[in-house]
């Protein structure tokens, strides 16, 4: 228990240096906008005086090292500036569309790991099947197929075609009210307060952009469970687990024990995928989340959005390595910081 | 790896002669407005009448170009950094220091969502073929570098090296000229997977809006064109290109792949 708390304490100290760098990085996008950054910072339509506004309020006078100073101030108060398009400020904007898309990855993550682990595992034991050739088949897409024409194919089959599908224009069907604020994410608000009409209308909509995304990240986690598996069935300690008699089932269990770290970080790089294939997934559904959001601020110039996602979305990597990493240990205590 | 082989070269052909050989004008209207595909039209035509066949044959050069010239771009410098970086990974503290630095900042450029960080660049420095090249090599270089690293970390202790060090070489000579040809493998063959890869970016980011402008002969903006009328029933809008783009893209990296498979036999099942 000590070791894992010193461990657990070194990851964490290990990643605020890491933040910090990432807004480092993040400051400096801003010093690519070609020219003055003030003239597009403060939007098309701004007067004389507003560009001397921001142009003081950024401190383009200042030293770099005073002006990175005032941007971490402001980052670490929730102050991300305001959106010329929203005229709203950022920290709101990001606050009501965050949910939407966390729901959409955790959702794609849990379903790619639930179906991905056992039958990457169930192909390991049964090696040479046809399931085993339509998996490594399969595995092979792995990275190549572009999401968002998947989605689109969805949209034309179970959309257009079946009509099984509601037409893809959010996370409600038209007319049915937003669930009462809780957490922001419409399934879980719903399911909490029993609003059972809103679920239904709620997890229906979610059904083709979560399919979209697990059918283009799954096999990720597939190809890594089956071969994971496949190694530890062939190691030495299954052959001296099968000669003392043990059970099929204990076996595989064994197996299976030794076979997750991998798993584990490839789960966290999943992660790492799926936030920019929302960005995607989230623009032909018009889900209205994070990605949606940041792809609407990039085609109109609104720059202070772009720095606050992609910030928050790094932010958020970091915390799902940090998070792997620990996980790894508990499962494999070998490895050290 | 006939597969991959003939699509790329099909791939590479179209990019040299593709808009010379299409039926059709590729960036003006050429009839009706969404023609299903018939014999004239084999793939349709789009919302503004222009033959989605002839603007297929004339993407590669778009697309491939840039995904040919940024992985390029990566490939140089990630294989030059991840050289310094291995080389240097022992030796004076001023050496640890730059070989540590290069890997931190590695590090922190991988803490990107690749897409958003892409999106990101490209929405600051405006988007156009030169940003969005520039955009995919920075973001591919990392990949290229701890490729390379690791196998010059192998390489670096071998006898050879000290050979060449002893026989008068300056350590920079012996890391380039000694080292790097030796260490160079891993990389290359993750140059055709990354070619792909950058196919796919290319076209994610035209699809939201943020990379070539219309009305380009390029494959994620054909698709974006074509999504609308995807919604509505005229399928062959965007199923077209896309089945090129992800053909396209499974062919460089099963290409890539049976390449790794053949350099290394020892991963061969």
């Amino acid at each position: 228990m000590k070791r894992f708390i010193v461990f657990a304490g070194k990851r964490v100290l290990f990643a605020v240096p890491q933040l910090l760098a990432v807004s480092v990085m993040v400051f400096f996008l801003i010093r690519l906008l070609p020219g003055d950054p003030t003239y597009m910072l403060a939007g098309p339509y701004a007067t004389v005086e507003r560009i001397g506004e921001v142009r003081s309020s950024l401190g383009l006078d200042q030293p770099l090292l005073t002006q990175y100073a005032g941007y971490l101030k402001r980052t670490l108060t929730g102050d991300f500036g305001v959106s010329w398009r929203t005229s709203q400020p950022v920290l709101l904007d990001i606050q009501q569309r965050l949910p939407a898309t966390l729901e959409l990855v955790i959702g794609a993550v849990v379903v790619s790991v639930l179906i991905g682990v056992p039958l990457g595992v169930a192909v390991a034991v049964n090696r040479g099947g046809i399931a085993d050739r339509l998996v490594f088949v399969y595995g092979m897409l792995a990275g190549s197929l572009p999401d968002f024409w998947i989605g689109l194919l969805l949209i034309l089959v179970f959309f257009f075609a079946l009509q099984w599908a509601p037409p893809p224009v959010g996370q409600l069907d038209f007319g049915v009210p937003s669930p009462d604020h809780i957490t922001g994410a419409y399934i879980v608000d719903a399911a909490l307060s029993g609003n059972w009409e809103v679920f239904w209308s709620a997890a229906g909509n979610i059904v083709l952009p979560l399919a979209t995304l697990v059918i283009v990240y799954m096999p990720l986690v597939l190809k890594t469970a089956r071969s994971s598996m496949e190694e530890m069935l062939d190691a030495r300690f299954m052959l001296q687990a099968k000669a003392s008699g043990l059970s099929r089932w204990t076996q595989l269990r064994y197996a299976l024990r030794n076979a997750l770290p991998p798993v584990v970080t490839v789960t966290g790089i999943v992660c790492w995928f799926l936030l920019g294939g929302a960005v995607l997934v989230e623009t032909i559904f018009a889900w209205g989340g994070l990605g949606q959001y940041a792809v609407e601020s990039v085609i109109n110039s609104d720059y202070a959005p772009i720095q606050a996602v992609v910030l928050i979305m790094a932010v958020f990597t970091t915390l799902v390595f940090l998070i792997v990493d620990i996980v790894y240990y508990l499962l494999d205590p070998r490895i050290s910081v | 790896m006939i597969f991959g082989f003939v699509v790329i070269a099909v791939n590479l052909a179209l990019a040299l002669i593709g808009p010379l050989i299409a039926p059709f004008p590729v960036q003006a209207p050429v009839g009706a407005s969404l023609t299903p595909p018939n014999a004239t039209h084999w793939f349709g035509t789009d919302v503004s009448g222009m033959d989605i066949f002839s603007r297929v044959l004339a993407a590669p050069r778009v697309d491939l170009t840039i995904a040919l010239v940024s992985t390029a771009v990566a490939f140089a410098c990630g294989v030059a950094l991840g050289v310094l970086s291995g080389f240097f990974a022992e030796g004076t503290a001023i050496a640890r220091f730059f070989s540590g630095a290069i890997m931190r900042a590695a590090d922190i450029f991988q803490a990107f969502p690749l897409f958003v960080f892409a999106l990101a660049l490209v929405g600051f420095s405006g988007p156009s073929t030169r940003n969005v090249i520039m955009a995919l090599a920075f973001l591919n270089i990392p990949f290229f570098l701890r490729l390379t690293r690791g196998a010059v970390l192998q390489v670096r202790s071998r006898t050879f090296v000290e050979a060449a060090i002893c026989a008068g070489n300056s350590k920079l000579r012996a890391a380039f000229v000694h080292v790097m040809p030796n260490s160079i493998a891993p990389a290359l063959v993750h140059f055709s997977t990354t070619i792909g890869f950058s196919i796919l970016l290319t076209a994610g980011l035209s699809f939201v809006g943020a990379g070539v402008p219309p009305p380009t002969p390029e494959l994620g903006l054909m698709i974006k064109v074509g999504a609308q009328n995807m919604m509505t029933g005229q399928w062959w809008t965007a199923l077209m290109p896309g089945l090129v783009l992800a053909v396209t893209v499974l062919a460089f990296s099963v290409f890539g792949d049976n390449l790794r498979v053949f350099l290394d036999p020892t991963s061969r099942r």
